[in-house]
């Protein structure tokens, strides 16, 4: 009997919590002694089971797990596998040569018309690390890092559109209504800190992800798995400033007045929500303290933001502009992922049990300069690997990676080919590939992965896997199990089924071979 | 165990909840062996031939009596001759259903109520919602109680037999707030509140109901509940998320619900309003319903996956906004539970295949919902700039490049300017109509062919199917086409046992809080059993059979004792009845997200009354709309618009304005069914300080400085307990505002310390400054304020 399958919808009145566990799980710091007096008064109180299961209490994980907390590096666009990771000696000589028919027969692509050329990659690569695993010279930092990853060269999904295949990478449907990976993880696992929320979502590139919001929300599960979405400019939380003229002082006074009136009409009524609603205004208030605190990259010391490349205060000019003008949020050296990496790593470090990144801008279709290969992903690049490594070595130093499972990928790949939008040759700051649902790259390290790894293989030209393919279902099912979380059973009764991350079929299992 | 469908449902089935069956009555087929074979068996041995194990199908009668090899699954009157009992008992790990990998094992319990079936005959059944809905019996009214209503007769015997009786009615004010908020949304003013605990008869009670079902808020309000099951949004979704005109759909449901539209014109009109003979514009406008689902501009989409996607959007939510069944498995395979086939699906999803809309980025077909002078304006317009056309066209034919001369050039030059400003001026006329997408046939030489989709891919068509409603449920009434006109037909005919059930449900869980079927969204054989079906059969038939009105069914259920109960909880109550699934009390439960806000602004005297009309943005913090490709921006409305109800707020599908979402609103995004209520920090957040709630406490900050007469308070005792009775709307126990006197002395003597603090506050607050006040005591008051706004009592419907 696991604990979260006691938390069915509608299950708050199930449960029958003795006041004394009620302040256990409620957390209740404050004037709990001049509320215990308060209610002391007020004999019913211990007889009546309050509704306050506290959703986001810590729970044990269904079988041994090997990773207790999770930071999911999206890159929103889908990087090129092709110029990163994956190197081809082949592709690079039919370069220029027309796609094999047998490549595009039956195939759908977003943009790609007739016959497109081959397209090798725009990049030099060198062998790196003592796994002598090719790279892409845009990634240097990451050559430095790259034996504590697994790279996985072969997931593959379906869906070829960026708000559907977000969605499925990360709720498991390319369709609206199911809950998100971190959702789950929280719903399965609760969170380590009551200060903080448990599934915290950070943004950069200056732009929301395709899908929105969905990609965190919590689907059919109660709203309180729900991503929360911290900022770097304004409220790191939506409303969790006070309003001018209200200080910490105020506030709390405010608040000790709150809770005294309503432990009386607790008194008069008997309603156990009323203790809930006393318990989450408490918890309000530590998080207005808790957030800023674990926000505030100021607290670093130089060398640690220097691994990461980042720089606290620093607004960039994404976030300055409200123009769509993609060249302008590309262009210019933006801290704001590099500060989120840190951000991931303070906050995983307070016990908050999933970050997840999206950076966006990765959609490098060749239209423009300012989405090309040529052109846009070195700057990605230069915005992106330093931290990225940073985080992967201050993780290892701190024994956090050991706990902690990194992924980092995009939600497809992109062709070997060139997109033909106007040129059907390769020309200066249009050098484009189109999206490619049938094979990519993504890593992950620390948390259970063996580390040092290359999984899969895919042919001469990166098209298809050949050995060792990965589905998205398998990825989830991977990460799941990670977590102490049988994706088969691992299950929220909705809609009169058992709804699972995988979906209904069981096609999704852990690939066993890259467990350590 | 672990099945994912926690232990505890049993455990209450058995228990508390449902009536099932004691040790002597008789085991019935629908309500007690029904559920068990669902959840254990069907998977492998139900209707879905594909997942069909051992060619053993336990759903129907004639399959599992008939003889097999080893003997008849189950031999009615034999348990121990039945094959499935020895497999449910085997102690051979092997052998033993369900399967241990399945996760599914049986307890004791159901074990034996499955052989005492057998034993007593195994009569067969149906799922207890697919049965007819037939008017049950009152039952006898337990001695000594007086029953007002039938509703309360049901409620008092399921009381009766665990030895309790329902509680007396709440106090006048309490009743009249809760009466207010369910059917408006809106609290009662103080004035009526007082009005009516001076005569709370029957009589007067029964006028307050009549009166909160005529007041124009009653439909504003339950809008917002069908709103949500429409997915109404005033964007596209997907990836640009462009704004779409959608209100003047909006509005249609508004004045439909406040006209009381009988829930078959309802349906008729927003499923096939535009196959109606000679159908009136707002027949047409009521058909924008099906053209909230999604559609994806995102570039390089292919328009027919999304457009399929759409379709089957409507068959999902119809089927379950109507008769709460989940269609969404039969997409690929066979209902594994319920009646509904792969084939079943299609042929319905034919239906609804015949539509023009295609995921279009202009999303047409659309409605042009323009005045007569606007129709004049326009027309003009066009022809101007055909004439223009026209006029460059013969030109261009007239001047060829070798002949031109000069001056022929500059007239052609004169004439393509004038072409072109006239364009624009008709580009600039378009983009300020209202242009409504709405559902549009396709003519008959264009008719689609629908075809199964292998395993729910319609890259992969099956076998071509006809138009047909989901087989189980009845075929079309007489005369019914099969067309969306006929599908409105048959889900609303007096022979569909689930639509009476599923609304009448529906509106009983908005003012009870929790279903009689608590799965609101499910009442196929895994969802919950009804706490009371008598009673859900009762009020489904007379709902059906009084003419589908939504305001007699609501006066019915909030007439009866059972709704007007006192909501206290007593320990012994909850020792008897914890969930309340008995009735045991009246309901009390955390108000939903608009109606938070807008119950702040009543209560401060900001809320504008205004109805209808686009769509409003009320201040919501800066920078949260960064989707791609679109640079449409929130701005804060100013004057009324920030205050108007939250209904009215401009609803983003990918990012749904904040402070709702913390309330569990959703985003539009798919049909919500039911909004799951939490407790949350972020809550406590967006009250102490979203901007709304300020100026909400800067506005009854003013307001509670005056007495019911208008006359000035000085007194600070006397202005928080006056801010204290505005907000909650009853007299106040003694002493209850000390508290608040307390915390407004504090506060007083903090600001008066710190003067910018007061003034920063107040102007944060647009806190009117009346004359003769310090800023300190000011400041002091919209702290009160502020706190009396976040009572919990303040956001609890009691």
């Amino acid at each position: 009997m696991h604990d979260w399958n006691q938390l069915g919808p509608g299950l708050e009145h199930a449960r029958a919590v003795t006041r004394r566990h009620f302040f256990r799980a409620g957390g209740l710091g404050f004037g709990a002694i001049a509320l215990d007096a308060l209610l002391a008064r007020d004999g019913r109180t211990a007889d009546v089971p309050p509704a306050t299961a506290n959703r986001l209490a810590a729970r044990p994980p269904m079988i041994p797990a090997k990773a207790t907390r999770v930071i999911y590096i999206h890159l929103a666009g889908s990087p090129s596998q092709i110029d990163l990771f994956e190197r081809k000696p082949e592709l690079a000589k039919v370069s220029g040569r027309d796609c094999p028919q047998s490549f595009l027969e039956g195939k759908r692509f977003a943009f790609i018309k007739g016959v497109p050329k081959m397209l090798g990659s725009q990049f030099a690569y060198r062998q790196q690390g003592e796994t002598g695993q090719w790279l892409s010279e845009l990634l240097p930092h990451f050559a430095g890092v790259v034996d504590k990853t697994c790279v996985i060269r072969t997931v593959h999904t379906d869906q070829f559109n960026h708000a559907p295949a977000q969605l499925f990478v990360q709720t498991g449907t390319p369709r609206l209504g199911n809950a998100s990976l971190g959702s789950w993880v929280t719903y399965g696992l609760g969170s380590e800190n009551e200060n903080l929320p448990g599934f915290v979502v950070l943004l950069s590139g200056g732009k929301t992800p395709d899908a929105g919001k969905s990609l965190w929300g919590a689907g059919f599960l109660p709203s309180v798995y729900q991503g929360v979405q911290c900022r770097t400019t304004g409220d790191p939380v939506l409303y969790l400033g006070d309003p001018p003229g209200i200080d910490r002082g105020l506030r709390r006074r405010m608040l000790d007045a709150l809770a005294e009136m309503n432990a009386a009409e607790h008194a008069a009524t008997g309603d156990p929500e009323t203790l809930t609603r006393i318990a989450q205004y408490e918890l309000g208030y530590r998080m207005q303290m808790a957030v800023p605190e674990v926000m505030d990259l100021s607290r670093e010391p130089r060398h640690v933001l220097e691994l990461y490349g980042a720089r606290p205060g620093a607004v960039s000019e994404a976030e300055r502009t409200t123009t769509a003008d993609v060249r302008t949020l590309y262009k210019g050296s933006d801290p704001t992922f590099a500060n989120n990496c840190l951000l991931a790593r303070r906050l995983i470090e307070h016990g908050v049990r999933f970050v997840q990144l999206y950076d966006w801008g990765w959609d490098h279709h060749g239209s423009s300069p300012g989405e090309s290969i040529d052109e846009t992903l070195p700057i990605k690049c230069l915005q992106t690997d330093r931290a990225v490594a940073g985080l992967l070595t201050d993780l290892e130093q701190r024994g956090l990676l050991e706990e902690t499972l990194v992924v980092w990928g995009g939600e497809f790949g992109r062709t070997p080919m060139l997109q033909n939008n106007v040129n059907s040759e390769p020309k200066k700051g249009f050098v484009g590939r189109d999206h490619h649902p049938f094979a990519f790259t993504m890593w992950l390290a620390g948390g259970g992965i063996k580390p040092g790894l290359a999984w899969g293989q895919t042919d001469e030209f990166g098209y298809y896997p050949v050995e060792n393919p990965v589905s998205i279902r398998e990825l989830q099912a991977t990460i799941l199990h990670l977590f102490g979380l049988d994706p088969l059973r691992f299950s929220f009764p909705y809609q009169g089924l058992d709804q699972r991350l995988i979906g209904p079929t069981n096609e999704g299992r852990p690939v066993t071979g890259i467990l350590a | 165990m672990r099945s994912g469908r926690p232990l505890w449902i049993s455990s209450l089935v058995a228990g508390v909840a449902a009536a099932t069956a004691g040790a002597a009555e008789p085991i019935r087929y629908g309500r007690d062996v029904l559920p068990i074979l669902s959840a254990k068996c069907f998977a492998c041995h139900g209707p879905d031939e594909e997942g069909r194990q051992a060619d053993l199908r336990l759903d129907l009668e004639e399959t599992a009596k008939a003889d097999r090899d080893a003997g008849p699954a189950i031999l009615s009157g034999r348990p121990d001759e039945s094959l499935l009992l020895e497999r449910i008992t085997s102690p051979d790990p092997d052998l033993v259903m369900p399967p241990g990998d399945s996760h599914k094992p049986l307890t004791a319990e159901q074990v034996s109520l499955l052989r005492r079936w057998i034993a007593e005959g195994a009569a067969w059944g149906r799922h207890w919602s697919f049965e007819p809905v037939v008017r049950p019996e009152l039952p006898a009214a337990p001695r000594g109680a007086a029953i007002r209503s039938p509703i309360d007769a049901f409620v008092a015997a399921r009381l009766a037999e665990h030895g309790l009786s329902l509680q007396p009615p709440a106090d006048p004010h309490t009743l009249l707030r809760r009466l207010s908020l369910d059917l408006i949304g809106l609290p009662p003013s103080p004035e009526a509140a007082a009005a009516f605990a001076a005569d709370p008869s029957a009589a007067a009670y029964e006028q307050q109901v009549d009166a909160l079902l005529e007041a124009p808020q009653f439909g504003e309000h339950w809008a917002r509940m069908w709103l949500d099951l429409a997915r109404y949004a005033d964007t596209k979704g997907y990836e640009k998320d462009l704004g779409r005109t959608m209100w003047p759909y909006r509005d249609w449901v508004v004045e439909a619900i406040n006209a009381d539209l009988p829930l078959d014109r309802f349906t008729e009109e927003q499923l096939a309003g535009d196959l109606l003979p000679d159908a009136a514009r707002q027949q047409l406008v009521a058909t924008a319903f099906h053209r909230n689902t999604m559609s994806n501009d995102e570039g390089g989409t292919d328009d027919e996956e999304f457009r399929v996607a759409a379709v089957k959007d409507r068959i999902d939510t119809t089927v379950q906004v109507w008769m709460g069944l989940t269609m969404g498995c039969a997409k690929c395979h066979t209902h594994k539970y319920d009646p509904i086939s792969h084939h079943d699906y299609y042929a319905f999803y034919a239906l609804f295949n015949q539509t023009e809309d295609a995921d279009r980025s202009d999303d047409a077909p659309r409605l042009d919902l323009v005045s007569a002078e606007q129709q004049a304006e326009w027309d003009r317009l066009r022809s101007a700039y055909e004439s223009a056309a026209a006029a460059v066209k013969a030109g261009e034919q007239e001047s060829q490049p070798e002949s031109e001369t000069p001056a022929a050039g500059d007239q052609l030059a004169a004439v393509r300017e004038r072409e072109a400003t006239a364009k624009k001026r008709l580009q600039e006329f378009e983009s300020g109509l209202v242009r409504l997408p709405v559902m549009r046939e396709l003519p008959a030489d264009k008719r689609r062919v629908t075809r199964i989709h292998n395993r729910g891919n319609f890259l992969d068509p099956g076998a071509e199917v006809e138009p047909a409603v989901l087989a189980a449920f009845g075929g079309l009434p007489d005369g019914a086409s099969p067309n969306r006109l006929g599908v409105a037909r048959w889900l609303t005919s007096p022979d569909n046992p689930l639509t009476p059930r599923v609304w009448a449900n529906r509106i009983w869980a908005r003012l009870f809080g929790t279903g009689i079927v608590e799965t609101e969204e499910d009442f196929g054989a895994l969802g919950s059993p009804p706490s009371h079906p008598e009673l859900l059969d009762w009020l489904a038939a007379d709902y059906r059979d009084g003419g589908w009105s939504l305001k007699r069914l609501i006066k019915t259920i909030v007439i009866s004792d059972t709704y007007r109960q006192r909501s206290d909880v007593t320990p012994a109550l909850v020792a008897a009845d914890p969930r309340n699934l008995l009735l045991s009390r009246g309901s009390r439960f955390r108000l939903p997200a608009e109606t938070i806000r807008d119950q702040a602004l009543a209560v401060s005297g900001l809320l504008s009354v205004k109805m209808g009309g686009p769509p409003v943005m009320p201040p919501q913090p800066a920078g949260l709309w960064r989707s791609t490709y679109n640079t449409k921006t929130w701005v804060d409305a100013t004057g009324e618009d920030r205050f108007r109800r939250g209904l009215y707020t401009y609803l983003k599908r990918t990012t749904p304005y904040p402070s709702f979402t913390t309330f569990d609103a959703g985003s539009g995004e798919i049909c919500q069914i039911r909004r799951i209520r939490t407790n949350t920090p972020l809550q406590a957040l967006v009250v102490l300080n979203d901007p709304v709630y300020l100026e909400a406490a800067g506005a009854l900050a003013g307001r509670m400085a005056t007495d019911a007469a208008g006359r000035p308070l000085t007194d600070p005792a006397a202005i928080a307990a006056r801010g204290l009775a505005l907000a909650l709307i009853r007299p106040l126990r003694a002493d209850e505002a000390d508290p608040l006197v307390r915390l407004e002395r504090d506060a007083r003597s903090r600001f008066a310390a710190d003067p910018d603090a007061a003034d920063a506050l107040i102007a944060a607050a647009s806190a009117a400054v009346p004359a003769g006040v310090p800023s300190a005591e000011l400041a002091a008051r919209v702290v009160v304020a502020s706190a009396i706004l976040n009572l919990d009592e303040f956001l609890t419907r009691n």
